[in-house]
């Protein structure tokens, strides 16, 4: 069948009335969660996994509910870029640039508007790209063997620390202390017991749910703490929308640039989301910057806007084609997949067909809805910015509690979701990143059995790893992934350092 | 100061030597030694662990600073105060413990008592509510329960 014909069956999955309330529950929730100084998409996604999971919803409900909250968290990321000049997470670092300055020019309404427009306009780009790319991409992976996918394993670590990376080291270490966590419990292959400690509990390994909450949410939590974030922010105030058809078409070939150079961005490993909202600015500035760039140029706005949302629908296709997520939240969406027995990878596109279309159908729904609901209700999102976090965060870290019980019912749950949260803090400190922990409890089971799947084919023979071209260009790939970083990214940590500076 | 990344290495490397001792004396599984077995990833894995550890030790990053003495404290009050929540949920019951620990944090995080004591009680009720009534998760009673 023909992509055309798929999507379109999708729109059928995508369209009930079901699936349209899950998409507008989803953007509500994630525009709230993304619009909050300190909670980013991942954060947002690793709150809701478990309720979403303790609440038994189909697996199509649940990814269009939660790719609908990844997706209006990062429209809701501007919102406290714009006015309060606090990026939600590091994709919006780049729309403070110019949001706002445009705030203070009493411009605040333009400002929000024009990258809800430019967001959709990414958003809707990407997703298309999406549409394009990801069932040829599916195709060539079915080529994959175990040798071939080992490899891309260790590319998605190796490239997981991003262009921007600043050790190296620790991001491997971090992927090494995830996949460790991944060999607890009875190995499948041979059923001998592997670091359980004959404890019953560890038989089944750890569950990477509730690592996800307190790796992210109660370790934000004691973050915000020490930093004594005590009080509601002061944030700009919002004046009456004036928008012409004019100042829509001025910003549409920003948006449009920033929307592909971001998806590009997203889709490569090791780029994401913070480095698509960085090129689309610069490249922005270099085309149309007449002195009015830092200022509150609503083309600023735009740019990154478009690009950071763009990066977050293509971080989706190494995600659903080959089992690799490219960002933080990719791979907590990935947990998600994998809890509700579904291997992402070549296959979901041939096995679960109806639900993978479902899905991209939905984005277009929950697109739709998210610049629906961000022009005319804005007012309402801006409104809980100003409730201080004093109140907020532990209303939101009860809720994650709550989710994690109610998973399995077990107090046990909540106490590990506590040490996680230590472990995560401890982490932070010493600046081991936590995604690749994640990623590595969730690919660990899978890259070991591609180990030994390889290797028993070839009698023990190591060689096999790197005995096809295929392999051998993901080995590259991996290994300059690795070591890029040590070269390049001083440089484009400066340069990212340099423009917002130039602000200041 | 580059104290916290020989410290944290230091104790990674005593990790990976013993997670790497550990599979070496995993039991032979039935059938025999085959070439690949349990012990053949974590050995891997260990031996990955160590290298990046000894290069933290080696070269270690200048510190983020550690919160003063006095936070530090506060901090495992709060993780306590946590703890104590699962500890309660089922004997106590959902609604008096969340109302606590959610007071609890919130008033250590700044707000006074009496605000944060609304917001703990509003919440856990209003949170108790929709999760029993509404999405159907029951959430445990404990002593309200009679």
């Amino acid at each position: 069948m023909d992509t055309m014909s798929l999507l379109m069956q999708g729109f059928a999955v995508a369209l009930t009335p079901e699936s349209i309330m899950f998409a507008i529950i989803g953007a509500i929730l994630g525009t709230l969660i993304g619009a909050l100084p300190g909670l980013g998409p991942a954060n947002g996604v690793a709150i809701l996994i478990p309720l979403a999971f303790s609440l038994g919803l189909s697996p199509t409900s649940s990814l269009i509910l939660l790719t609908s909250v990844y997706a209006g968290a990062m429209y809701g990321g501007r919102i406290s870029s714009i006015l309060l000049n606090i990026p939600g997470d590091e994709p919006a670092m780049m729309t403070c640039l110019d949001g706002y300055p445009m705030a203070l020019k009493g411009k605040a309404a333009e400002a929000l508007a024009i990258s809800a427009i430019a967001s959709f306009i990414g958003s809707l780009i990407a997703t298309i790209g999406l549409v394009i790319l990801a069932p040829i991409l599916a195709k060539f992976a079915l080529r994959f063997g175990p040798s071939e996918y080992f490899a891309l394993f260790a590319l998605a670590f190796a490239t997981l620390g991003g262009i921007t990376g600043k050790n190296q080291f620790k991001t491997l270490m971090a992927a090494a202390i995830g996949l460790m966590i991944a060999t607890v419990g009875i190995d499948i292959s041979t059923g001998v017991q592997r670091y359980t400690f004959n404890t019953l509990e560890l038989f089944e390994g750890v569950d990477f749910i509730i690592a996800i909450v307190g790796l992210f949410a109660i370790s934000e939590l004691l973050f915000f703490l020490e930093r004594h974030a005590g009080d509601g922010l002061k944030q700009v105030a919002i004046n009456k929308l004036k928008l012409s058809a004019k100042d829509i078409i001025k910003v549409l070939p920003a948006s449009f640039r920033g929307a592909v150079l971001g998806f590009v961005a997203g889709v490569l490993p090791g780029a994401g989301a913070s480095l698509g909202s960085f090129i689309s600015y610069t490249l922005e500035k270099r085309v149309s910057d007449k002195g009015e760039f830092g200022k509150g140029d609503p083309r600023g706005v735009a740019a990154p806007e478009a690009g950071n949302n763009g990066a977050a629908s293509g971080a989706l296709v190494p995600m659903l084609t080959l089992g690799v997520p490219g960002s933080g939240t990719t791979a907590v969406l990935l947990a998600m997949l994998i809890s509700l027995n579904i291997s992402p990878g070549p296959m979901l596109f041939q096995q679960n067909a109806e639900l993978v279309w479902g899905v991209i159908a939905a984005m277009f729904v929950g697109n739709l809805v998210l610049l629906l609901l961000n022009i005319p209700m804005v007012g309402i999102f801006v409104k809980l910015l100003s409730i201080p976090p004093k109140y907020l965060m532990p209303i939101v870290t009860l809720i994650a509690s709550v989710g994690i019980y109610s998973v399995s019912h077990s107090a046990l749950d909540l106490y590990f979701m506590v040490g996680f949260g230590v472990l995560g803090y401890i982490f932070r400190k010493v600046d081991i990143p936590l995604v690749p922990i994640i990623l590595g409890m969730l690919l660990g089971p899978e890259m070991e059995k591609s180990l030994r799947h390889a290797l028993v084919l070839s009698d023990g023979d190591w060689s096999v790893l790197f005995n096809s071209g295929l392999s051998i260009g993901l080995w590259t790939v991996a290994i300059l992934g690795l070591v890029l970083p040590i070269i390049v990214g001083p440089i484009i940590r400066a340069k990212m350092a340099k423009s917002k500076q130039a602000v200041k | 100061m580059r104290i916290n990344d020989r410290v944290f290495g230091m104790l990674m490397l005593i990790l990976a030597v013993a997670y790497g001792w550990e599979a070496t004396q995993f039991p032979i599984p039935f059938g025999g030694h085959e070439s690949v077995g349990p012990e053949t990833f974590p050995i891997m894995l260990s031996i990955i662990l160590g290298i990046s550890s000894i290069y933290m030790i080696v070269r270690p990053d200048p510190d983020e600073k550690w919160a003063p003495v006095a936070m530090l404290v506060e901090l495992s009050v709060v993780v306590l105060s946590m703890l104590a929540f699962a500890w309660a949920i089922e004997p106590i019951g959902f609604m008096p413990s969340a109302a606590l620990v959610v007071s609890f944090l919130s008033w250590r995080m700044g707000a006074s008592i009496t605000k944060s004591l609304i917001t703990g009680v509003t919440s856990s009720v209003v949170i108790f509510f929709l999760f029993n009534n509404v999405l159907e998760l029951a959430l445990p009673l404990g002593l309200l329960e009679f």
